[in-house]
């Protein structure tokens, strides 16, 4: 534990000074500023426009500091043969992509504090602006949505790891870091489907299926930590689907990291 | 100074040239041949796996992509195939707005609003009212949209009665609700309950524009009502139906023919009914 610490504070460091944290950052606020544009173009529903805009502001913005600046934390390290100064030190494999991914994980819960503030400032403008079109808005729900991004950006971000322990290249990890971002937004929704195909009319093979039912037990199911429709009507959430959630990203992400360590820790180096 | 001097010109040429090679672009791109698949949505079941987490701000962008291609439809340019493709277009797009988020109000209060302009579209905006009103549970104003519509637009009392109760039931629901679906129960004064009806939407209408569109609704319905007691009052004080309209003025009931709103004249039908050439909507291509 205590050689993970300075790994941790060096790789939050290093992802502060990446300047593609500002571009990102620029880009959220750009997002939470249109936001009292869009919301000029709605007739009734303002505060749900409003928050729609503000936390898919959030997540775009974490989902490219996960991309663009977390995958090139343990990437960079490999590419310009850094490592070898580092596992020249004593400290296993397996605690310096535990590092790095704590690391990771602080980088992400502090700009989604930030982003979040943001957020709450751009539609606490638009309520400011438009108070009789937030009949159904609670701050609660927005809250909880911002922390299951940042679950879900931890997570993403432990399976880019994954990938990093045996990918050649930081490009090929960002392939299916994306890859995994789509499968494991859409798969739920899609082993639906494939397990009522007559609902819409089409016919599917029995491999298709067992093909999804597999993607689905293999990938995270992201789109369950996705809450920002509940959270812009203002819909009930149960503490148990919340506590499930929780334990849910924890585990998978220490999964992920875990065998990221093992992967690691057998890699040879050139 | 002189390189300062050049700059600026060259700035100031290109500027203008961009300009107006942007006006004539446009111009020539709004004239280029539209396919007529060009109303093609994608479903709402595709639409969601391709929005990954951002299944709300697509519904909102497919709201507002409806709101701009209703104003195609305004612009009433196009062909009769064409306008009639733009208003399916702009029902396609309200509906994987409501397929993507559900509980979203404004593409269900756009629809009742605006499209029913076009009466043919009735039946389908009741189907997405329906899926609006099974998610919004607590909403009085989808079921009370429904009930109007089956009242006014499809003559179903029956209906609009059922979906009278289920809304009057809902938290918040205006008394009139109740009112109206026991008025309903027992039929008659359909002039009478369709001005009751649009008062109640008028109460909750906040956009301005869908509020003019009501209230000329709703002064049309008065000044047919206005007619129709006048002609009642004329049965009974000669026993028997008045030729037309202008008898009731040459006989000293009503002093002139109120104006139609709609740019249309009243008259008196066959059956007995006050109607109106402009039947209650604008001319094509206004709606």
């Amino acid at each position: 534990m205590k050689s993970l610490v300075p790994l941790m504070v060096i790789t939050f460091k290093e992802g502060i000074r990446n300047r593609a944290i500002f571009g990102i950052f620029l880009l959220a606020l750009s997002l939470f500023a249109a936001n009292f544009l869009i919301c000029g173009m709605i007739m009734q529903e303002v505060g749900k426009v409003a928050v729609d805009v503000a936390l898919s502001a959030v997540s775009f913005s974490g989902l490219l500091l996960v991309l663009f600046v977390g995958i090139n934390l343990l990437a960079k390290d490999l590419d310009r043969r850094t490592i070898y100064m580092v596992l020249a030190r004593p400290i296993s494999r397996a605690q310096y992509i535990w590092g790095k991914f704590l690391g990771m994980a602080l980088l992400i819960i502090v700009s989604v504090s930030f982003l979040g503030g943001g957020a709450l400032l751009s539609i606490a403008s638009v309520k400011w602006a438009y108070p009789s079109y937030f009949s159904r808005f609670a701050w609660g729900g927005i809250l909880w949505a911002l922390a299951l991004i940042a679950l879900m950006l931890i997570l993403l971000s432990a399976l880019s790891f994954l990938f990093a322990s045996f990918a050649s290249s930081s490009f090929v990890t960002l392939i299916l870091t994306v890859i995994s971002y789509f499968i494991g937004h859409g798969v739920a929704a899609i082993k639906v489907l494939v397990e009522a195909p007559q609902t819409v009319g089409i016919e599917v093979s029995a491999t298709t299926v067992r093909l999804v039912e597999t993607a689905y037990y293999l990938f995270p199911n992201l789109s369950v930590f996705d809450i920002k429709i509940q959270a812009a009507h203002n819909l009930p959430l149960s503490l148990m689907y919340m506590f499930w959630i929780v334990v849910y990203g924890i585990i998978y992400s220490g999964l992920a990291v875990t065998v990221a360590g093992f992967i690691f820790s057998r890699r040879e180096f050139p | 100074m002189k390189r300062t001097f050049l700059f600026l010109v060259v700035v100031a040429a290109l500027g203008y040239g961009h300009v107006y090679s942007l006006a004539n672009v446009s111009r020539a791109h709004s004239d280029l041949p539209v396919p007529l698949d060009q109303g093609y949505v994608l479903p709402g079941n595709m639409l969601r796996v391709f929005a990954v987490e951002y299944r709300g701000i697509v519904a909102d962008l497919c709201f507002l992509k409806g709101l701009v291609a209703y104003g195609r439809t305004l612009e009433g340019v196009s062909s009769d195939r064409s306008i009639e493709l733009e208003w399916q277009r702009v029902y396609n797009l309200l509906d994987v707005a409501t397929d993507l988020d559900p509980y979203f109000f404004d593409p269900y209060y756009f629809a009742n609003s605006a499209l029913a302009r076009n009466p043919s579209m009735v039946p389908i905006i009741n189907d997405l009212l329906v899926k609006g009103m099974d998610a919004r549970d607590w909403d009085w104003m989808i079921p009370f949209y429904l009930g109007f519509n089956y009242f006014y637009y499809l003559n179903d009392d029956y209906s609009a009665v059922q979906y009278l109760m289920v809304g009057a039931k809902r938290p918040g629901a205006l008394s009139l609700l109740a009112t109206l679906a026991s008025r309903l129960a027992y039929r008659g004064h359909r002039t009478e309950n369709a001005i009751l009806f649009l008062r109640g939407i008028i109460v909750k209408t906040k956009d301005k524009q869908t509020l003019e569109l009501y209230k000329t609704r709703l002064e049309a319905l008065e000044q047919i009502l206005y007619l129709e007691r006048a002609v009642a009052y004329f049965r009974q004080k000669h026993e028997r139906e008045p030729m037309d309209l202008n008898e009731l003025i040459l006989l000293g009931v009503i002093p002139k023919l109120p104006d139609d709103p709609y740019g249309g004249e009243f008259f008196l039908a066959e059956d007995g009914l006050i109607k109106s050439t402009s039947d209650l909507t604008y001319k094509k291509g206004k709606y």
